[in-house]
């Protein structure tokens, strides 16, 4: 806001990095958020670092003549080495190789890059979509509030993983139809949660305050309302980034995710299921353990986040 | 009294376990409290006044402890008891009767089914028999129609009608020691008289001694033998209630009287002196005597060392004193420290032209139906007559204050009258504008002249922006100064508010109660409004913010010539602020005038019912028998004729028993000077009726 930039002119008032570390002081308090934040943390490092694309400028302007390096990823997640399919961990190949003979935690890596990127936009959309429908039905109210609700209402008497599975199936596979699944699966629980936190804030004497300078509804939902409510719908998110991480994964296993050859964790659990009998269980163990420790770190992160804000409350 | 004292404190000592470590909440306490004796323990927020309570049955939640000293209760240690035995004797012999009767109450039972509890689990009574019991007490409490009420649930009965249960509950047990924690604060005043008589009453018939909290300086008059004062933690003042309100001894104490204005003082012949500065935190007390930061006889020994409750010298009565100078500071020596800038009201005497006029100003709701018929449109639904019928007119740059019970519809005349509430019918006019739209549908212009301050100081500033933030918000909006000169601005209105410019960029929760109430008062006069509503700005602050508040607002006034609807419950308040005042009951105003008309007769019955029922700070004063019985009836279905009728202690007056009263709707009755009754018994006799301002 505008006073960010000011507050730096201000000797006395705290630097940036002052409010910085103050906000991130409930992080670092609980216990349980911290080991969700290293959790979570690995895999964003591995996944901006999986390849040299962040530090190369010449990855960024798409240079035609630019062949990405491996950095934590060791590999290029769709090299195929001859001769080693189907390997169980090595000195070499850490996590193993699948059936075409790609290194497994080159694919996890990369695999992390797509997850951490559509789970986290396909949340960011639903709540756009939903924040914006909760505090329409919340502060209007009245005939609004009941054509919304009972809208939505109808919507999440669906379950999540049949809406899903029709837009996928009536849209194609594809990203972008993958992050439109999530966001209108999801929009009607974050609308509600929403309207419920407006219906609170709006009573307050600062909204009738607003009211009283004849401010419009929009800037009262967006810049008086919501700011308020951002503690629970942080939280909120942070757990529905979990769901979505598991949607994703849950639509790759079932073939409607990414089309192959992308390294999506739930394909690699696909892939890697039949020979598990075989004994190679290792294309779906490391799958499903990457996906497993995401989801238990954004779940725990929530929690401890959660736990520290009512404290201070 | 040389019998043995029923609690006998000693230098009780609590502290609670923090993230700051462990916070003293109450230091170095001593009291002994006899039978049939009521100590009043009176304070500021903040000063340990409950924490004492809950020490004595040690209800301190889980991160309190006592840290030291000893309570005696009939002679036997309390501290260290274990939590059965103390369970055991709270039942049996010391009860609590706390602020709000609906927390005490189980909404899901009978109130007979609470009550006999009581005594068939702690006495081991037979049902029947507690029940006649039960029965008995209520009648003792002076509750309607007893027999009915034990088969009622808490919520049937009114607010004041529930305190009485809860009092009635408390006593069944004939309890050795009753403590009382604010127990009319969440009252109307009018109920609230009726609960102090009750108080009163049941202290000479029970022989119980009574520990009695309250912040109310009136209210602590009116039921206690002695009276201890507490700052910081610490009793500072212990005396018979005679002599503490007669000859207080410490600075403290002669603050805290100077601060509320006395019922019929007014702003042009008195001036409340607020005490600086504000109540330190207990993990920040100062190294020598709590109160020298604050105090104006502070020398330099009161920084040395923490002064001991010791006794006045050169007195017979039993007075004790926390302070090093009591007995040369003399409080008709006072004067007001040099750099007290005596507020000036605006009073030249001179009425301008009128800027506000109300006619037949009818607000009513349409509430939302509970049950499914409703949500179709077809179940019954009552109107709400929330305000019905107002008129009025103000002239500019006086203040109209507007009194009366909860529910009467102070509140939603105002926010009518701004454009938070749709107008039902009748015409409202400020300076040329029309006022039936809405806020959000009005020019600018006119929004940018009427602005509001609020009631509750924790809402009514968004915790998300700093105070900078939302001081330039209606800077901006309103284009009062050039965008450039907009920080000069906020600034200038903090410094109007007596707050310094560091305040710009924290955060509301970092504020205190007051510091916020500033801050709404600036971003309401950001605009440089012609009209500004207070919807009780001083009611939820310590008395000696209220008092900085007030002259705040009167300065500001006098400045910009701001014209003002002031309202608040309490009538000494509104009688110091205003120059008009507006009784209103029941959505109607029943009598208008100048203030000082007001406060004496001739009276509406109705105003004479609610200044008789003042608690009035001196123990001397003589309570006045005017009781109103019953609740105000409900705004969806008011009485016939004149509103108040069931009500109405002078209904007598009128020639067969006011049957008029019930069919009729009364007329105005002009007294002279604007003063104007609403009320069937003619001028000449409501004149004979005595004056009932002390």
């Amino acid at each position: 806001m505008v006073t960010a930039e000011r507050s730096l002119q201000l000797p006395a008032s705290p630097s940036r990095w002052d409010r910085f570390k103050a906000r991130l002081q409930p992080l670092v308090r609980s216990k349980t958020a911290l080991v969700g934040l290293s959790l979570v943390m690995f895999w964003v490092v591995a996944a901006l670092f999986a390849d040299d694309c962040l530090i190369n400028p010449a990855c960024w302007f798409g240079s035609p003549d630019y062949t990405p390096r491996p950095l934590i990823a060791r590999y290029d997640p769709y090299q195929s080495f001859r001769g080693a399919g189907l390997q169980g961990p090595s000195a070499e190949h850490w996590l193993g190789t699948d059936r075409q003979g790609r290194d497994l935690w080159a694919r996890i890596i990369h695999g992390a890059r797509i997850i951490l990127v559509l789970a986290p936009v396909s949340v960011l959309m639903a709540l756009l979509v939903g924040g914006t429908l909760g505090l329409v039905a919340g502060y209007f109210g009245g005939g609004v509030d009941e054509v919304v609700m009972r809208f939505l209402d109808a919507m999440m008497a669906f379950p999540q993983i049949l809406l899903y599975l029709v837009i996928i199936a009536a849209l194609g596979p594809s990203a972008v139809n993958i992050v439109l699944a999530i966001t209108i699966a999801g929009a009607p629980g974050i609308a509600r949660l929403v309207r419920s936190l407006t219906l609170d804030i709006k009573t307050r004497d600062y909204i009738a305050a607003a009211q009283t300078r004849g401010e419009s509804p929009w800037y009262i939902m967006f810049v008086e309302i919501l700011p308020n409510a951002r503690g629970p719908i942080l939280i909120d998110a942070m757990l529905r980034v979990g769901y979505a991480v598991f949607a994703i994964g849950t639509l790759g296993f079932l073939g409607l995710g990414l089309p192959p050859p992308s390294p999506d964790w739930g394909s690699i659990v696909n892939a890697g299921r039949k020979f598990i009998q075989a004994g190679h269980i290792w294309d779906a163990l490391w799958a499903s353990l990457a996906t497993a420790s995401l989801v238990v770190g954004l779940s725990l992160l929530a929690d401890g986040l959660s736990e520290q804000l009512n404290k201070y409350r | 009294m040389n019998q043995q004292p029923v609690v006998s404190v000693r230098n009780l000592a609590i502290a609670y376990e923090t993230a700051r470590g462990l916070v003293p909440a109450v230091r170095d306490v001593s009291f002994d409290i006899h039978r049939g004796e009521t100590l009043g323990l009176v304070g500021e927020s903040g000063c340990g006044k409950s924490t004492v309570a809950y020490g004595l049955v040690n209800y301190l939640g889980r991160n309190g402890r006592i840290t030291g000293g000893s309570i005696l209760f009939q002679g036997r240690p309390l501290v260290g008891q274990s939590e059965e035995a103390l369970r055991k004797l709270r039942g049996n012999q010391i009860s609590m009767v706390y602020q709000d009767p609906m927390t005490s109450l189980n909404p899901v039972l009978r109130i007979g089914d609470q009550m006999t509890e009581v005594l068939t689990v702690h006495q081991k009574m037979r049902k029947d028999e507690a029940r006649a019991r039960c029965v008995e007490m209520l009648r003792r409490v002076y509750m309607p129609d007893p027999d009915k009420v034990m088969e009622r649930y808490p919520h049937q009965i009114s607010g004041g009608q529930q305190q009485r249960v809860v009092i009635a509950m408390a006593l069944l047990n004939n309890p050795a020691l009753l403590i009382m924690d604010e127990p009319t604060t969440a009252l109307d005043v009018t109920v609230e008289a009726a609960v102090l008589d009750l108080i009163a009453d049941l202290r000479r018939d029970f022989d119980t001694a009574i520990l009695f909290i309250s912040h109310n300086l009136g209210v602590i008059a009116r039921v206690s033998d002695r009276v201890g004062v507490m700052y910081a933690g610490e009793l500072v003042e212990l005396a018979p209630v005679q002599e503490i309100f007669a000859n207080p001894r410490h600075p403290y104490t002669q603050g805290l009287m100077r601060c509320v204005p006395r019922l019929g003082s007014s702003k042009l012949d008195s001036v409340l002196y607020p005490i600086p500065g504000r109540v330190p935190p207990p993990h920040r007390l100062p190294p020598g005597c709590a109160f020298e930061p604050r105090c104006s006889y502070a020398r330099e020994a009161c920084r040395a060392e923490r002064p001991a409750l010791r006794p006045l010298r050169g007195t017979a009565v039993p007075h004790m004193t926390r302070c090093l100078f009591s007995e040369e500071i003399d409080p008709k020596q006072w004067r007001p420290p040099d750099d007290f800038a005596l507020p000036q009201p605006a009073n030249d005497g001179v009425t301008g032209e009128t800027i506000l006029s109300v006619e037949g100003l009818k607000t009513h709701y349409r509430p939302a139906s509970a049950s499914l018929l409703g949500a179709f449109g077809l179940g019954r639904r009552d109107v709400v007559r929330a305000v019905d019928g107002v008129s009025f007119s103000l002239p500019k740059g006086k203040t109209l204050g507007i009194v009366g019970e909860s529910g009467c519809g102070k509140s939603t005349l105002i926010k009518t009258i701004i454009g938070l509430e749709d107008m039902t019918d009748g015409k409202a006019e400020f300076i040329g504008f029309d006022l039936r739209r809405r806020a959000g549908q009005r020019e600018l212009a006119l929004i940018r002249e009427l602005q509001m301050v609020f009631q509750n100081p924790d809402a009514t500033m968004n915790p998300s922006y700093s105070v900078g933030q939302q001081i330039e918000r209606p800077l901006r909006r309103f284009k009062v100064v050039p965008k450039d000169r907009v920080r000069d601005e906020v600034i200038r209105l903090l410094r109007a508010v007596k707050l310094d410019e560091h305040y710009y960029d924290r955060l509301p929760r970092q504020l205190s109660g007051g510091e916020k109430q500033r801050v709404g008062i600036a971003r309401a006069f950001a605009a440089r409004p012609d009209l500004v509503l207070c919807d009780e700005p001083v009611s939820a602050l310590d008395v000696s913010v209220q008092a900085a508040v007030l002259n705040l607002l009167l300065e500001i006034q006098r400045e910009h010539g701001t014209t003002m609807i002031f309202i608040a419950h309490d009538l000494s308040v509104v009688r110091f602020f205003c120059d008009y005042i507006a009784v209103m009951y029941l959505g109607q105003i029943v009598e208008i005038g100048p203030a000082e008309a007001i406060y004496a007769p001739p009276y509406h019955p109705y105003t004479e019912s609610l200044l008789a029922a003042v608690p009035i700070p001196d123990p001397g004063a003589t309570p006045t028998h005017i009781r109103l019985q019953g609740n105000v009836p409900s705004p969806a279905n008011p009485p016939s004729g004149c509103r108040f009728h069931t009500r109405c202690p002078r209904r007598g007056l009128l020639p067969d028993g006011g049957r008029i009263c019930e069919t009729d709707e009364p007329p105005w009755r002009d007294a002279g000077e604007a003063h104007r009754i609403l009320c069937h018994i003619p001028l000449e006799r409501l004149r004979t009726i005595e004056s009932t301002g002390k």
